[in-house]
């Protein structure tokens, strides 16, 4: 089998540009780049202040390097933090005043926003580059009393609401990545649900990294007070360049008492061409505090693009009988590396958690699972149950297991299981017999691999999350 | 914190070496000097901060070797076996009355290599400074040993904040077979620190049994590094049972150089009061159709902390590799700690690589179960911590060692359940 893994470039059929004039911030990192991206933003002083303090720890902090993905140095002075498209200056209020090339963009993209608006009733909130476009089915939410804009708008409009919450979960002197988001973050989204409410719709953000040396630097906050619950979808794509595009977004997430948050993620990022030219940098914190009693959060994640994912989407468990949930499927093909798993912090009474990830390897790619399971003293009764399955396609791509399983309270258990495997023959076999070629049978067994993670996705991903599964793997096997 | 940083005139009170010696055992102390003992930012000693312990039980160390006139040692009764004995890390003692004399070839440790490869593990460093001591044994070719091998690792009652440094090869030639135990009696009521550093060679068809014991409790800090290579078609079976010693880690590294090598490591332990105690293992599948198979039990009370971090390595020649990893952990105690780190890192895909690991608490159900039979819930806790460990103990084949073993362990239960 492996003999005959040609690498037949798989089809990236968001690799394309958008013309459109940019307002870009003065190229590198400085005080005079952040002032810029405050400024125009018009951002209260304190946002400023917490902007540069961030900025005055990045200064003295380094750059980690003990991931299993090595990249070039990144020169963070070649790079823009600020690129917003020129007629979006004065801001839309409503779709028809959108320039009509974004439309097309987001057409292209299969989020046509004027439709989805009447037929699917997912309110986009797109992000393009660094600025959120459009939002759209707000009149509907705010009936409701639900907030869902930009993070930009809500410092403005919501100050008290963010900075409450804005770097309670990831504080400003994390690690390098998050401090340099929260230095430099341009825009995002920003979701409050009040008490007692449950979102009548999913909740989605697309974004897109459109314009040359660039780097996408968003920030996402969502707060569900005590009672509610929302679903969040998220989806990524960036066009075609040769060379590397940096993203480093923060996701924090908050449930107070018996609220609960779902959030899943598509992510398409370029991932390169074949021979490793290329693709996105995909270097994400994303964390969720369970702060009320009997509160839920769960990630889903399915990645199949970007030249390196390294991100570990993550519960701290502090509400008694909270649940933290991580399902992942994590696809890497040609050169592609991923250095994905998750946290599960427990330190509330009767917590649990539960993560089930499956990573495919093929091509000369490198996949790795990376988690933490941390049962404190004071987390009784706590229960996780961990399950990572790895199939390798070929013998020269990688599938590796780091799991750190620490227990310091005798009354909880955990269990870990992960195995490593190929494509079972027989499997292949039978679905040849019964007349399936081998790509399709492939993905049909890779789709059955991943079942329990692609069944936690919402109907609108889930379609297109099944179709990337098999995109992915394209020309992977002979 | 506990500033250790040691001068190279600590090398030529060692003893006299030649230039090409003294080069190398000067380099090591400089990378040991750079580093110092290592601490929790070191990734391989994230859960042992060593740093921290020593700076915490230890005034000062210092290099002296300790007494090495033959004090009186107890030999274990209960079986015939060889004997060789080492007192504070030096060849004293040995005694093959049951083995032909001429397969066997025993003498004190000399260096031969001087490669000057930078080590990831300080301690490793540490001794190619300043090993002093230790012995070298080879079996030649085809040769079975008739009995069990016991190598008592002695330490005096004069050992007060040494340091000790010792090295020791053993060689089993083609097709040869041998049984040892590592038996380590402590006289010593004080602290003490001993680092070992040990090479095993299994060439072609070999096959080794160890096992690895204490006597009784003892406040030794112990760490010890082997590197066990093995070519085509060697068997190793390692039975590590470390319980008693303030600190222990065991850094243990296997090459599977050849086709069809088989290693098995497992291990039982039962930890209380402040032990705090290591396994960590590296198997590096370099060849096809190798298998190996890594358990290890640990049942943990008091402030007693457990750990294991183990990583299966598989190379992308390293096909139809059969590995597999389980760490199994009871916590008894609400102070106790265990933290494991199964990690697996695979190249080839046409492998069966997998790995579990669990901790937790006893099963209430069964300690339920016992007490409606009239058990206390204190004989209900023992019975189920001794079947626990003893899957690991009837693993091992001679009965007269098995029982020794399993008098030990009851022993110890014994005196922690008289406690308490």
């Amino acid at each position: 089998m492996s003999k005959q893994n040609t690498n037949i470039p798989q089809d990236y059929k968001y690799g394309f540009t958008t013309d459109i004039d940019n307002i870009k911030a003065p190229k590198g990192l400085s005080e005079e780049t952040i002032k810029f991206i405050s400024k125009i933003k018009k951002e209260p002083k304190w946002m400023l202040d917490w902007r540069l303090k961030a900025f005055n720890r990045l200064k003295v902090s380094k750059e980690p390097n003990w991931q299993k993905p090595k990249y070039p140095k990144i020169n963070y002075q070649d790079l823009y933090y600020y690129s917003a498209p020129k007629s979006m200056k004065d801001k839309p209020k409503s779709l028809d005043e959108v320039d009509p090339k974004l439309i097309e963009t987001y057409n292209k993209l299969g989020i046509p926003l004027n439709e989805q608006k009447k037929l699917s009733g997912v309110a986009v909130d797109a992000v393009f580059d660094s600025v959120s476009v459009a939002t759209t089915f707000k009149d509907e939410l705010t009936k409701k009393g639900i907030i869902f804009c930009p993070i930009s708008e809500a410092i403005q409009k919501h100050p008290d609401l963010v900075k409450k919450y804005l770097g309670s979960v990831i504080p400003i002197s994390d690690h390098y990545f998050a401090t340099l988001n929260s230095a430099v973050f341009t825009d995002g989204s920003f979701v409050y649900i009040p008490p007692n409410t449950r979102c009548p719709m999913e909740l989605s953000t697309y974004f897109r990294i459109n314009a040359a040396e660039t780097g996408q630097f968003e920030r996402t906050l969502i707060i569900a007070d005590k009672g509610s619950y929302v679903s969040y979808l998220e989806g990524c794509t960036a066009p075609m360049r040769d060379e590397n595009q940096l993203h480093a977004a923060n996701v924090e997430l908050i449930a107070l008492d018996d609220a609960e948050i779902k959030y899943s993620t598509v992510q398409n990022w370029y991932p390169g061409d074949k021979d490793g030219v290329g693709g996105i940098y995909n270097f994400v914190t994303k964390r969720g505090a369970c702060r009320g009693k009997n509160s839920k959060i769960s990630w889903t994640q399915v990645e199949t693009g970007s030249a390196i994912t390294w991100k570990y989407p993550s519960c701290i468990l502090q509400g008694d009988n909270s649940v933290g949930e991580f399902y992942s499927i994590a696809i890497t093909n040609n050169h592609q590396k991923a250095d994905t798993g998750t946290k599960m912090i427990h330190l509330g009474k009767n917590t649990k958690s539960k993560i089930i990830s499956k990573g495919i390897s093929a091509g000369k790619a490198d996949n790795t699972y990376r988690g933490l399971v941390d049962i404190g003293r004071k987390a009784s009764n706590s229960r996780n149950y961990t399950q990572c399955d790895s199939l390798l396609m070929g013998n020269k791509c990688g599938a590796h297991t780091v799991p750190y399983i620490k227990n310091k309270n005798s009354t909880s258990t955990i269990e870990h299981e992960a195995t490593t495997s190929k494509i079972n023959e027989d499997q292949l076999f039978y679905c040849n017999q019964r007349g399936l070629n081998q790509e399709e049978a492939v993905s049909l067994i890779v789709n059955g691999f991943c079942k329990d993670v692609l069944q936690q996705l919402p109907m609108e991903f889930a379609v297109e999350a099944q179709k990337l599964v098999g995109i992915s793997l394209e020309g992977s096997v002979g | 914190m506990l500033d250790l940083k040691i001068h190279s005139n600590e090398i030529d009170k060692i003893g006299k070496f030649s230039k090409e010696e003294k080069d190398y055992r000067i380099k090591n102390l400089n990378y040991f000097n750079d580093i110092g003992l290592p601490n929790k930012k070191d990734e391989d000693w994230k859960f042992s901060d060593l740093n921290a312990i020593v700076s915490k039980n230890f005034k000062k160390l210092n290099l002296k070797l300790g007494k090495s006139d033959n004090p009186k040692i107890n030999f274990i009764k209960e079986f015939e076996h060889n004997y060789i004995v080492i007192i504070n890390g030096k060849l004293t003692a040995s005694d093959f009355k049951y083995e032909e004399k001429n397969k066997i070839d025993l003498k004190p440790f000399t260096n031969e290599d001087y490669s000057n490869k930078k080590e990831n593990n300080p301690l490793v460093n540490l001794n190619h400074a300043l090993s002093h001591e230790g012995f070298f044994l080879e079996v030649k070719e085809n040769y079975k040993f008739n009995k069990v091998l016991v190598i008592y690792y002695f330490y005096t009652d004069d050992l007060d904040e040494n340091l000790l440094n010792s090295k020791n090869k053993i060689k089993i030639g083609n097709n040869s077979e041998i049984h040892f135990v590592d038996f380590i009696v402590n006289e010593s009521k004080r602290n003490f620190f001993n680092n070992i550093y040990e090479e095993i060679i299994l060439e072609e068809s070999s096959t080794l049994k160890n096992i690895y014991l204490q006597n009784d409790k003892s406040p030794g800090y112990f760490h010890k590094y082997t590197k066990n290579k093995l070519s085509s078609g060697s068997n190793l079976s390692s039975f590590i049972f470390p319980t008693g010693l303030k600190f222990n880690k065991l850094d243990l590294e296997f090459d599977l150089e050849g086709e069809n090598s088989v290693c098995n490591i497992q291990s039982a332990a039962f930890l209380n009061e402040y032990d705090h105690q290591e396994v960590k293992t590296r198997v590096n599948h370099l060849y096809p159709n190798c298998k190996s198979y890594q358990k290890v039990k640990n049942v943990l009370n008091d402030n007693s902390k457990g750990v294991y971090q183990g990583k299966i390595f598989v190379k992308d020649v390293a096909q139809k590799t059969d590995a597999y990893q389980l760490s199994k952990a009871v916590l008894l105690n609400e102070r106790s700690e265990f933290n494991s780190k199964p990690e697996l890192e695979i190249y080839a895909d046409d492998v069966k690589c997998s790995h579990g690991s669990t901790s937790g608490s006893l099963d209430k159900d069964s300690i339920y179960y016992l007490m409606t039979r009239g058990l206390s819930k204190k004989e209900s806790t023992k019975l189920l911590v001794e079947s626990f460990l003893n899957e690991i103990i009837e693993s091992i084949k001679s009965s007269s060692l098995r029982n020794f073993i399993k008098t030990k362990l009851e022993n110890q239960l014994k005196n922690e359940h008289k406690k308490h």
